[in-house]
């Protein structure tokens, strides 16, 4: 019954979800164009599991972030698109704020301690 | 939100399924793309995906309500564990029902009579007024406090008289004349209750005046069903006394009064009127933000006034007071209620300890089932959830068909014996199951179920795993701590029983003692019934000699009649009181003048009754209005007015009564009469004058027919319920037409008087023989599952040469001596609670020395048997199995 425990080697929650919805800026992709896209940009670096990237998705829109509708993809077949809402905006540049500040804090303390 | 997301997950995940399989299209798409062949590229595309299963249950986990579904597969899972030990079960939940049924009963009570409003509108403004004297307040009010509490317009909204049912009317003019209840009223009454009419209208003041005519308002219930619920009554006439009265209204159903009555008339009282009988209650509405506090500060001036107006018809002690009109009506029932309260709230803590004991016993068994559990991951939190669940689904389910016995129980009870209780309606009608009573049990379920839940599952939790899976077994002995918390249940249980046992003993003592007192007359083979004598035709003495005569002779000729006489009033029913001056001491103080009750009756009175006369002679046929006055005291009152002269050579004077239209000439002390109960068994014989019937002063008679009955009394050879026609007739026949209502032996008379002390002995031995089973039952199962896990121990004990007799008497030694433990805390307690029901004793005292010695007594055997039972088995344990055992 020990539900939620974060899997080994699955990226931080807070981490998926903002990198969802700054993919999904440039415009609507479904699920599978969503994962390419975070695994192109960062080069490779970040490879999104998959299993998790639903979930994360559809937690997302239950929040009210992302909204959804099925249609047809670039190779025309069926595939359901998420797209930003004002409210995903708007989490999404409280989440970057966030991020930057907490990226700038670990590389201080880095950089004291390193050199 | 967390709601909708449960509700429609299978449809989204059907959604899911779909989005998957696209998922998967287009990586396959990809993977072709870049040259490989579609198996192969479906299969590096399901390889890389991962298990779809997984995923959909991720998102199907996120989207559920844990605790519900937690809930629910706990309720299974304890309802399937609850199965597989249907006799666990089923005595649990019995032993819960009966603590809670009882709970349920008497709460249903206590709702019904103390906490529902009354219903009338804003019952929290309704006071009634009462005289307070040194010796207590009383209701019954005269016509000059009435006019002057209706003055008291500073505190008062609306004042009102009413009469509590009085002597009966005489409905006549139809071919079966009835007696129904009439309540005298006045004017203000059904404003002040805020009475709604069906039709027509209530008294007006003019009506309600001296002279204001013949009028009357019917209740709901004669209007359906001696006039067929017809509104084109109102405004026509029908005959009460043989006299018209004018229909002026009637009063809706939910107008309710206690006690009940069938029709109301205007009291006309003539405000001016100086007559200090005090015969009608008087009700009152506090003005808007007038407390009762203020009103009796007001109401103290009003005493000095009526001092002022009045000399000597109020003592410096005595004045007016209020009291919430509730509070008045429920009386002395509010003791008894709560005591019974009490007495139940113990029968459920002792059903709680049993329960827990009994879950501790199962909990102890099922050791390895949940340190399996937890070796497999279930947390502390998940097992104590789960017992919780388990002790929760026992006791809802118990409480459950607690709240149907309690309030089948009640119904049953209350029909049988009503027991005098005020407010429940007929028969208990009015005591229902509503929201308050349903709510009261399910939370006394609910805390029953934490309360017995709690203990085993806190413990059995907190038990080391590594040692529980190893243990060979679960019958290598019971954990100490274990033990003793089952211990001090025991005794627990024990100390409660015989404080209940102790209340029980009590009450039951009451009873008999009441039983044991002797009434001062014969109560066997004696009928009585009441006979109104309102209307014009008896207001004076000589109409009613007349009758009595005449009713006498016709009873006495009926074949099986030895006896019959007539009086104003019965014994054991309480009668009036008046002052009275012995001639020829100096007035003043006792022992020249005082007051006693007072009983006009008829001159074979006291033959028939079979009361003997100690000195002096009887009242004979000829102490007629023209012969001189004479009295007959009784025994209690020569006693304290003659303590060294003889009563039979004095004279006294009945009075002074204020207005002089009562006055009368001294009467001769004939004899003296021995004592009778007349106020009730459980009140000493007090003075008592007794004069005939046809020496009352004319003014005396007509106040007399007004408020109270004539009664009938008659004295039969066969059982008097075969005569009852023929009387009935005779005394129709006497009275020109008459009816009699209040048919009663006086058997019943006596056992109507005692209807409340019976109703708590039976209700509180009811409470003690349940405490008694469970505490039993408690002990026993303390002991025969100490004896069945000790089984090798007791194996070693005997393969070692242990007598079979030492290992009886151990095991009686540790049962009796938590049995003892509880005894003697349960007397302790006892000492100090029987206090609270000092009040409902008669003849006994709260520390009555034959019940606090019998009834420990009594429960130290019940528990010897129930120890004795185990201790025998463990004796019969056989030396070689024992050992073998596992």
């Amino acid at each position: 019954m020990s539900d939620k425990t974060p899997q080994a080697g699955e990226m931080l929650q807070g981490t998926l979800d903002m990198l969802i919805l700054r993919t999904l800026v440039m415009g609507p992709a479904h699920g599978h164009t969503i994962a390419a896209v975070i695994e192109r940009t960062s080069e490779s670096a970040l490879e999104v599991e998959q299993g998790s990237l639903y979930p994360a998705l559809h937690r997302l829109e239950d929040r009210g972030l992302l909204s959804s509708t099925w249609g047809a993809s670039e190779n025309n077949r069926r595939a359901k698109f998420y797209t930003l809402t004002a409210k995903g905006r708007k989490q999404l540049v409280a989440e970057t704020t966030r991020w930057r500040r907490m990226a700038r804090a670990i590389g201080l303390i880095l950089g004291e301690s390193a050199f | 939100m967390t709601f909708s997301r449960f509700m429609h997950r299978r449809r989204k995940d059907a959604d899911l399924v779909a989005e998957i399989e696209s998922h998967l299209a287009h990586e396959q798409d990809e993977a072709i793309a870049r040259g490989l062949s579609p198996e192969e590229a479906r299969r590096r595309a399901r390889l890389k995906f991962g298990n779809p299963g997984s995923v959909r249950e991720r998102v199907w986990q996120y989207r559920s309500v844990p605790w519900i579904e937690n809930l629910w597969r706990d309720i299974r899972s304890v309802l399937r564990s609850l199965a597989r030990t249907p006799g666990f079960t089923a005595i649990a939940i019995i032993v819960i029902a009966v603590g809670i049924g009882a709970n349920t009963a008497v709460f249903s009570v206590i709702n019904t009579v103390l906490l529902k409003p009354l219903t009338y509108p804003d019952p929290q403004s309704l006071v009634q007024l009462l005289n307070s004297g040194p010796q207590g307040s009383f209701a019954p009010a005269n016509v000059p406090n009435f006019a002057l509490w209706r003055q008291q317009t500073s505190v008062f909204q609306e004042v009102a008289a009413y009469d509590l049912g009085g002597s009966g009317l005489n409905l006549t003019g139809g071919d079966n004349p009835a007696q129904v209840q009439g309540i005298y009223v006045t004017a203000d009454y059904f404003r002040l209750f805020g009475a709604p009419m069906v039709a027509g209208r209530s008294f007006t003041a003019a009506e309600d005046s001296p002279n204001g005519g013949h009028v009357v308002v019917l209740s709901y219930g004669l209007w359906k069903r001696r006039f067929g619920g017809n509104t084109n009554i109102v405004g026509t006439t029908i005959e009460l006394n043989g006299k018209p009265h004018l229909v002026v209204g009637i009063v809706d159903r939910s107008f309710v009064t206690e006690p009940s009555g069938d029709l109301w008339l205007p009291y006309q009282f003539d405000l001016a009127s100086q007559n200090m009988a005090h015969y009608f209650r008087v009700a009152a509405r506090l003005k808007p933000g007038i407390t009762p506090q203020m009103a009796n500060i007001q109401l103290k001036l009003a005493a000095d006034q009526f001092r002022r107006i009045y000399p000597n018809a109020l003592g410096p002690q005595s004045g007016f007071t209020v009291i919430p009109l509730q509070e008045s009506m429920v009386g002395g029932t509010r003791s008894s209620l709560l005591v019974l309260l009490g007495a139940v709230v113990l029968v459920l803590l002792i059903a709680c300890a049993n329960v827990a004991n009994l879950l501790l016993i199962r909990a102890s068994a099922r050791t390895r089932e949940f340190a399996t559990r937890s070796a497999l991951g279930a947390g502390r939190g998940h097992i104590i959830r789960q017992l919780l669940t388990e002790s929760l689904v026992l006791s809802l389910t118990g409480g459950f068909l607690g709240l149907i016995i309690g309030m089948v129980g009640v119904r049953l009870l209350l029909a049988i014996d009503p027991g005098g209780i005020p407010r429940i309606g007929e028969n208990g009608s009015a005591v229902i199951l509503d929201m308050h009573v349903l709510l009261f049990t399910f939370v006394v379920s609910l805390l029953t179920g934490i309360v017995f839940g709690l203990f085993p599952a806190v413990r059995v939790s907190r038990r080391n795993l590594v040692s529980a899976l190893n243990e060979s077994s679960n019958r290598s002995g019971v954990g100490f701590r274990s033990g003793r918390i089952r211990a001090l249940l025991v005794i627990t249980e024990m100390a409660l029983t015989l404080v209940l046992l102790i209340g029980a003993s009590l009450l039951i003592r009451t009873f008999l003692k009441l039983q044991d007192v002797d009434p001062g007359f014969n109560t066997r083979n004696v009928i009585t019934m009441a006979m109104s004598t309102t209307g014009d035709r008896f207001q004076r003495t000589a109409d009613i000699a007349q009758l009595v005569r005449d009713g006498t002779e016709r009873l006495r000729a009926i074949p099986g009649v030895t006896d019959a006489a007539a009086a104003c009033g019965l014994p054991l029913q309480g009668c009036f009181g008046v002052p009275f001056d012995i001639v020829g001491r100096p007035k003043g103080n006792e022992p020249s003048t005082g007051g006693s009750g007072f009983f006009p009756v008829s001159w074979s009175y006291f033959d028939t009754f079979k009361v003997p006369i100690v000195r002096g002679r009887n009242f004979t046929e000829h102490d007629s209005g023209t012969a001189p006055g004479v009295v007959i005291i009784n025994e209690a009152m020569a006693k304290q007015y003659w303590p060294k002269s003889d009563p039979l050579q004095d004279q006294l004077i009945i009075g002074p009564r204020p207005d002089p239209v009562f006055a009368e000439p001294p009467r001769h002390i004939i004899g003296i009469v021995a004592d009778m109960h007349d106020s009730g068994l459980n009140q000493d014989p007090s003075p008592t004058l007794y004069v005939p019937v046809a020496q009352l002063p004319d003014k005396v008679t007509a106040l007399n027919s007004r408020i109270t009955p004539l009664w009938w009394i008659v004295r039969t050879s066969p059982d008097p319920h075969t005569l009852i026609t023929p009387i009935s007739v005779a005394l129709r026949e006497a009275s020109g037409g008459l009816p009699v209502a209040h048919i009663r032996t006086m058997d019943e008379v006596a056992s109507l008087s005692t209807s409340r002390q019976r109703l708590n002995m039976f209700l509180l031995t009811i409470f003690g023989s349940c405490a008694l089973l469970m505490a039993s039952i408690g002990i026993y199962g303390l002991m025969a599952y100490s004896v069945q896990q000790r089984t090798q121990e007791l194996g070693i004990r005997m393969a070692l040469g242990a007598q079979a007799s030492n290992i009886r008497n151990m095991v009686i030694y540790q049962g009796m001596a938590l049995a003892l433990i509880g005894v003697a805390i349960g007397i302790g307690g006892a000492f100090w609670l029987t206090r609270f029901i000092a009040s409902l004793l008669f003849g006994v005292k709260a520390w009555d020395a034959t019940v606090f010695i019998t009834t420990p007594v009594l429960l130290s055997i019940v528990a010897l048997i129930a120890v004795w039972i185990p201790a025998r088995r463990a004796t019969r344990v056989d030396p070689m199995t024992a050992l073998r055992f596992e």
